[in-house]
């Protein structure tokens, strides 16, 4: 049921059973300005959706809004020319980009109309396709609609839009194949009406989501004996008589709605159950042959709602769904809300973090994206990196060591390298992607903007790097209660970075605006490095002396260590400013070796090899033996190619 | 000879030439060492004095190991943490089989390698159809007078494995398993397709590969010099006993998946210290010798069956004649000295 704009929502505010009191919601109240009315059939031979929906749409800016903007994402793979193919071209993924004419797709408006107090203007033949990003006029992902006229703030409309789109072969975590299709971004989809104006961006290769608030009423109408999930819960389920059956799903206080279906799924039902939190129903659709798997999923999402419960807040909904998607869909990984996808393998070893740490991470989105909803296009990294930092969180918490795995003869068969165990600060935070592409863009740069090729290893690395920085600076405890503060106050609405930058500077009583303007606003890379460790007997003991050299642009106060063969050490608190600063100090005893930023405090470092010096080095026995091993390798695969001879 | 009393007897008779095996081992390691050398040259610049060398002199270190992979290149790029223990197996089978681009820094050391096993097989075939000592002289030169005609054909497997790599597998793995599996949904399904798809390459690469090895054998053990004339009495040879040298072939394809899956089961993993670093190192190295004995194991084998289907009976050379008699003279020199007087 499409609700007034004029009412504001709590998660639970339709006629659900809520799991979740309103009182354990946090934050603020949705102002739910953006509400669906949805029905849509789904034709899986012809691969299209025809649909109707009727969207009721509040201005809540402070300005008059005379036109509206609709996103159309599925003409992102129209053909070739739209922006999101043209970037995805210009990233190097030119499999993407190559596309088979089946496998295209499209969304077509077949007709809008305005209500205004009653009074319906059919409007279709006024849209046109816009391009307020990059002006190209090949593309066709967003809709500009003239108004008759300009509406209000606080004022209320109804649009009736009527469409037919054709599923593509499945890209951007949306499509089908097969019998599986996951549906995403495939309704015609109001911008979100700033004070600025609209921001309702074309659709990027690079970049996700942005959209308001609001209740969501949809009926899909799929092939009988078909399995659905979607958003929010299911209210009722109608037997066409025709070999189909209609489902109809409610969700309030939810900013999307996507939705999947497949003759092949299994379904699991589990519910988690905390002393503090709103207990959650948790629903599994599972592919067949990961039927043994269901058990990680479920333990993946409840430490996920657990520990993101207890730090940040409660998840609200009281339900979720575990989508597991097929095999090659390439669906895995993706959030939406109230239910997420993940992604596993059928040989899928334990402790190897595959399907967890995936599950973990979507599962969480639903606090950083569902619950506080940025904007995905422009400000990529307060989701995605909030999440990865708290997923290596969860994942250190909730798991014991996972470890480095390879997939081999196709990326059919695992091999687990139980010699090399996965941490938390260098693999959870993703450092080696961060250190690739470390000046690729300033975060501060609008997502959408972003080198299509690098932009992830900024949104989500950099951030988790810099935000576990941060927790070796502040504290976890502070850190926590700066999060959980921040989520409390912006939960169901569209903070900015300033908002979160701010939240941290009140909690911690510290300006860290320093810190901020470096790691967000620019693209300075950390790097600092130990020099020139002496330690040289004297007349009365030992002269050490050591050189702290800073090789990266980025400044960060530092300390440095001299530990002595005594076992005793002696300690600098270096502000890091200067390209090199020389330590010294006279002990009876002489040094044994010397560190930078001995804690590890600025994760950020991109070559941490550097930070110490021993003067008993020990390089040359660890070359022998690794040269070794690689030399047993290279032995095996000169008789690898002995098969030819 | 039946397959299994020529496997038999093509063990024995490595077992009888342990300095041919001891030779092609070193052979190896003549070609591997100096890049091993040579990367841990890199290895230690990139550690310097710093403390990580004492947790990557003690075993495993992940960061580390992610940090040197960002500033390498060149040989350094394949030091990659799949060369640790049973995965450099896995690594090395599957980018064959996969079809995985060879690293331009090893491509010389593989093909200096191939062209050092062609020209050493000669001799080394020569030795095991013999079944006696050779000496070196004789060793080598039997290499010597085998090389040339033994790298033709080898010119002649390069251009048959090459359409095979370049092209016949794109066909099957992208063209084949790939419009196969387009809207497979089960990973299981798609898993199959693959499987079936490494049996097609392989049986390609088998029958190819039984033919080279039977014209090897033919050159050294009739003394042919045409390569090609090699191939066609290889294939006619592989048509009229296809049973048993199938057999054979599959015999000796399992005595190294055992010794695989015995590599597998062990899995040294990383190095470490101490006894740890020095037993992981030696069990790999056994594998490696184990490896270069069923390489021998299989041409001795192969050879040992040839001569018993082609009534070379008695072929095992007493007393020994002065070079540059061939196999097949001194074979029937052995059966009949009338025929040489």
């Amino acid at each position: 049921m499409a609700l007034s704009g004029a009412s504001q929502q709590s998660p639970d505010s339709t006629a659900a059973a809520p799991s979740a009191p309103a009182a354990q919601t946090p934050g603020a109240l949705s102002p739910g300005n953006a509400n669906y009315r949805i029905t849509a059939r789904l034709d899986p031979d012809a691969r299209t959706i025809t649909g109707d929906e009727t969207l009721t749409w509040r201005n809540t800016a402070t300005r008059p809004a005379a036109t509206l903007q609709f996103h159309l994402y599925y003409n992102a793979w129209r053909d070739g020319q739209s922006t999101w193919m043209r970037e995805r071209a210009r990233a190097g993924r030119a499999s993407a980009v190559r596309q088979r004419p089946e496998d295209s797709a499209s969304i077509d408006i077949r007709s809008l109309r305005v209500i205004r107090n009653g009074v319906a203007a059919d409007l279709t033949a006024r849209t046109t396709f816009i391009a307020p990003d990059d002006g190209n006029v090949h593309d066709r992902t967003v809709i500009e609609v003239p108004l008759d006229s300009p509406v209000a703030p606080g004022d209320s409309l109804d649009v009736q839009v009527g469409w037919q789109s054709r599923i593509p072969r499945t890209v951007a975590r949306t499509g089908a194949v097969g019998d599986f299709f996951f549906i995403a971004q495939w309704f015609p989809k109001i911008g979100v009406f700033e004070d600025a104006g609209w921001n309702c961006h074309q659709f990027h290769a690079s970049t996700e989501f942005f959209a308001d608030f609001g209740t969501y009423d949809v009926e899909l109408t799929v092939p009988t004996g078909w399995t659905v999930g979607a958003t929010g819960r299911e209210r009722a389920r109608t037997d066409r008589g025709d070999g189909t059956t209609t489902h109809r799903y409610v969700q309030a206080a939810v900013h999307d709605f996507a939705w999947t279906t497949s003759p092949d799924y299994i379904e699991r039902r589990d519910r988690f159950e905390h002393a503090t939190l709103p207990p959650v129903d948790m629903r599994l659709l599972l592919q067949p042959e990961h039927a043994g798997q269901a058990d990680r999923h479920f333990a993946a999402t409840r430490a996920a709602l657990k520990y993101y419960g207890e730090w940040y807040g409660a998840y609200p909904y009281g339900h979720i769904t575990i989508v597991d998607p097929a095999w090659q869909s390439g669906a895995g990984g993706m959030e939406y809300p109230t239910l997420f996808t993940a992604g596993t393998e059928v040989l899928s070893p334990a402790r190897t973090g595959d399907p967890e740490e995936v599950t973990v991470h979507e599962a969480g989105h639903q606090f950083w994206y569902g619950i506080v909803a940025t904007n995905e296009f422009e400000h990529a990294w307060m989701d995605e990196g909030l999440t990865t930092f708290s997923t290596a969180r969860v994942m250190d918490e909730a798991y014991e060591p996972n470890f480095y795995s390879e997939r081999y003869f196709g990326g059919f068969v695992p091999w687990v390298f139980r010699d090399l165990p996965l941490d938390r600060e260098a693999d959870g935070n993703r450092m080696a992607g961060y250190r690739r592409a470390a000046k690729g863009d300033a975060p501060s740069t609008p997502s959408f903007r972003y080198w299509p090729g690098s932009g992830g290893a900024i949104t989500y690395n950099k951030t988790s790097l810099w935000l576990h920085t941060l927790e070796r600076m502040l504290g976890w405890e502070t850190l926590q209660r700066a999060m959980s503060t921040y989520f409390t106050r912006h939960a169901l609405t569209h903070p900015r970075p300033r908002d979160f930058f701010d939240t941290v500077n009140e909690i911690s009583g510290r300006d860290l605006t320093w810190f901020f303007e470096q790691v967000h606003g620019g693209s300075h890379v950390f790097d600092y490095s130990l020099d020139l460790l002496r330690s040289e007997q004297g007349t009365s003991g030992y002269h050490t002396a050591v050189v702290a050299r800073r090789l990266g642009e980025g400044v960060f106060p530092i300390d440095v260590q001299i530990v002595f063969e005594d076992g005793s050490a002696q300690r600098w608190n270096w502000d890091g400013r200067e390209r090199w600063k020389l330590f010294e100090t006279d002990r009876p005893v002489r040094a044994l070796h010397a560190q930078v930023d001995p804690e590890r405090i600025l994760l950020l470092d991109v070559n941490t090899t550097n930070n110490s010096a021993s003067l008993k080095p020990r390089a040359k026995a660890a070359a022998r033996t690794w040269s070794l091993a690689w030399l047993l390798w290279l032995q095996d695969h000169l008789l690898t190619y002995g098969f030819f001879v | 000879m039946r397959a299994t009393s020529s496997f038999l007897t093509g063990l024995a008779r490595v077992h009888r030439a342990p300095a041919v095996l001891a030779g092609t081992c070193a052979l190896t390691v003549l070609i591997a060492l100096p890049l091993s050398i040579a990367l841990s040259g890199m290895l230690e610049a990139h550690l310097g004095n710093s403390l990580a060398a004492e947790s990557v002199a003690a075993g495993a270190n992940h960061q580390w190991w992610q940090e040197f992979s960002a500033q390498a290149s060149g040989l350094g790029a394949t030091f990659r943490p799949s060369i640790v223990g049973f995965a450099a197996v896995l690594r090395n089978w599957g980018d064959l089989l996969d079809n995985a681009p060879l690293a331009s820094t090893i491509a010389g050391a593989t093909v200096a390698w191939l062209v050092l096993w062609s020209f050493v097989s000669g001799g080394v075939i020569d030795r095991l159809a013999r079944d006696r000592r050779t000496r070196s002289h004789g060793f080598f030169a039997a290499c010597g007078v085998h090389v040339w005609r033994l790298l033709r054909l080898g010119v002649v497997a390069l251009a048959i494995y090459a359409f095979l790599f370049g092209w016949v597998h794109g066909w099957i793995f992208d063209e084949g398993v790939g419009r196969l599996v387009r809207d497979v949904t089960v990973e299981r399904t798609a898993l199959l397709f693959r499987i079936a798809g490494y049996a097609v390459f392989g049986a390609m690469l088998i029958f190819f590969n039984l033919i080279f090895d039977y014209a090897r054998i033919r050159i050294v053990v009739e003394d042919r010099r045409s390569a090609l004339g090699a191939i066609g009495a290889a294939a006619r040879f592989v048509r009229r006993n296809p049973g048993r040298v199938l057999t054979l072939y599959a015999i000796n394809g399992l005595a190294c998946l055992a010794l695989v899956a015995a590599y597998a089961l062990l899995n040294p993993g990383a190095p470490g210290h101490g006894l740890r670093l020095w037993g992981a190192l030696l069990l790999g190295q056994l594998y490696i010798v184990a490896r270069h004995y069923l390489k021998l194991a299989f041409y001795a084998s192969e050879t040992v069956l040839f001569q018993s289907a082609l009534a070379h009976a008695g072929y095992t050379a007493a007393p020994p004649l002065v070079w540059p008699e061939s196999p097949a003279a001194e074979a029937i020199t052995n059966a009949d000295p009338v025929a040489t007087s």
